[in-house]
């Protein structure tokens, strides 16, 4: 059993149709030469890797770009797909004089399961005022939310503003929502780490696919880069399974952590019972 | 002389897996109507190979196996790493690496109608990048 945290459903052939709206949110999330996909495929790639729940990320940065790449209506229609499969989140551009309104609409009326922010692409820090706006929504309707944090290959995204020790005050004075660090902060991965020790409510996701085959980067995040009983002593209940697909196919991104030899208490809890957990689940 | 191109498409269910193809190549000749030519069976794919051996469950494992050995998955190959021009890692060395050892196609004769094969020949789409939405062609010279 495998929940991805972290897909990206830029591809996804319902949400394709408009081909310049497909064009343009390839070149923002920059990802390029690659087709849609069809549902059936993609299950089929799914069953592959044993994945039985999949986090859907959007993107909005709306504000600059005037429309949404992800929108929150398109998460909801490839939810609707497959409620029993999929993980809707709603992205916002606090910018935007209606970003309250429309994340409200998004938990309410489309029951997104928390909110996704690229800081990085919004360029405004984790401490910022109308960011902050947004975070007593969630803590208003108990969602979790999933935070880019360090280096992002999309468009404009600077990483200066999504340094995980930037989020360390936004973590602290929210102790009532989950939050995520995705990419574990690369390639500030042991400040990602210090928080994920300090912090219940911090986690980060796995999503880090930049240099390397996922052999060899999750060797040198999770081996050396980080001690190399890290996860298994101390953070083994704060990492979330993630693929950052389409920038990596799930199955081969699971072979690289299978590799790695950590417990088959730590995988399950990487694999699936982290995720239940960051999503407010009781049992997980 | 008739040349004749038809387009089939394969989704293989698991990363690695042997397709076996021969009905629809030999649908094809038949449906074609040439007596005696030659029937080019080619990938469109670089991750994918066309291949002829015989169809026991046994002799297939025994290809993938050895085809693992050869190549194996988690070597440090020079194609893993970030490609700009896709904005995605190149994950799939061995799959390249696979297709040269199938190469990308197999030639038979048509010959009184029918596609020529040996006794113990079927011919294979091999998916060694799966799962994906893969094309092959089949292409008939002939009258």
């Amino acid at each position: 059993m495998l929940i991805d945290a972290h897909v990206r459903p830029a591809l996804f052939e319902p949400i394709c149709q408009d081909r310049n709206r497909f064009h343009n949110r390839c070149d923002a999330m920059h990802y390029h030469r690659m087709n849609p996909s069809g549902m059936e495929l993609l299950k089929k790639q799914y069953l592959l890797a044993d994945i039985t729940g999949v986090f859907l990320l959007p993107s909005d940065c709306s504000a600059e770009t005037g429309d949404s790449e992800i929108s929150n209506d398109e998460i909801a229609r490839i939810v609707a797909l497959d409620p029993d499969l999929y993980y809707g989140f709603a992205a916002v551009d606090p910018r935007n004089k209606n970003a309250a309104s429309e994340l409200t609409r998004a938990f309410t009326d489309l029951r997104l399961r928390g909110l996704y922010i690229n800081t990085a692409r919004l360029h405004i820090y984790p401490g910022d005022a109308r960011l902050r706006a947004m975070l007593d929504i969630c803590r208003e309707y108990g969602k979790p939310v999933i935070f880019h944090a360090g280096f992002s290959f999309e468009k404009d995204a600077l990483a200066m503003y999504s340094r995980p020790i930037d989020f360390e005050p936004v973590i602290a004075q929210y102790e009532d929502i989950n939050f995520c660090l995705t990419h574990m902060g690369w390639p500030w991965v042991q400040e990602t780490a210090a928080l994920l020790l300090k912090y219940p409510n911090a986690y980060a996701n796995t999503a880090l696919m930049n240099f390397d085959g996922p052999y060899q980067i999750y060797r040198k995040v999770f081996l050396e880069d980080m001690g190399e009983l890290w996860v298994e002593h101390n953070l083994s209940d704060k990492i979330l399974f993630g693929s950052g697909s389409p920038r990596i196919r799930p199955v081969r991104s699971r072979r690289g952590l299978d590799s790695l030899g950590f417990s088959e208490e730590t995988r399950e809890r990487i694999y699936y019972r982290n995720a239940r957990r960051f999503l407010g689940a009781k049992e997980y | 002389m008739k040349y004749l191109l038809k387009e089939e498409t394969v989704c293989a269910d698991r990363e690695f897996e042997l397709i076996r193809i021969t009905d629809k190549v030999r649908d094809f000749v038949r449906e074609s109507g040439i007596v005696n030519g030659i029937c080019f069976c080619i990938t469109e794919h670089t991750t994918t190979g066309i291949t002829v051996n015989e169809s026991l469950p046994c002799v297939e494992k025994d290809i993938l196996e050895t085809m693992d050995r050869i190549i194996p998955e988690n070597y440090p190959y020079h194609h893993n790493h970030y490609l700009d021009s896709y904005g995605t890692i190149g994950g799939n060395a061995p799959g390249h690496l696979k297709s040269l050892l199938t190469g990308n196609h197999c030639v038979f004769p048509v010959i009184d109608g029918e596609l020529k094969l040996g006794h113990a020949d079927d011919i294979y789409f091999c998916e060694y990048d799966g799962i994906k939405t893969r094309r092959y062609m089949i292409y008939i010279i002939g009258e």
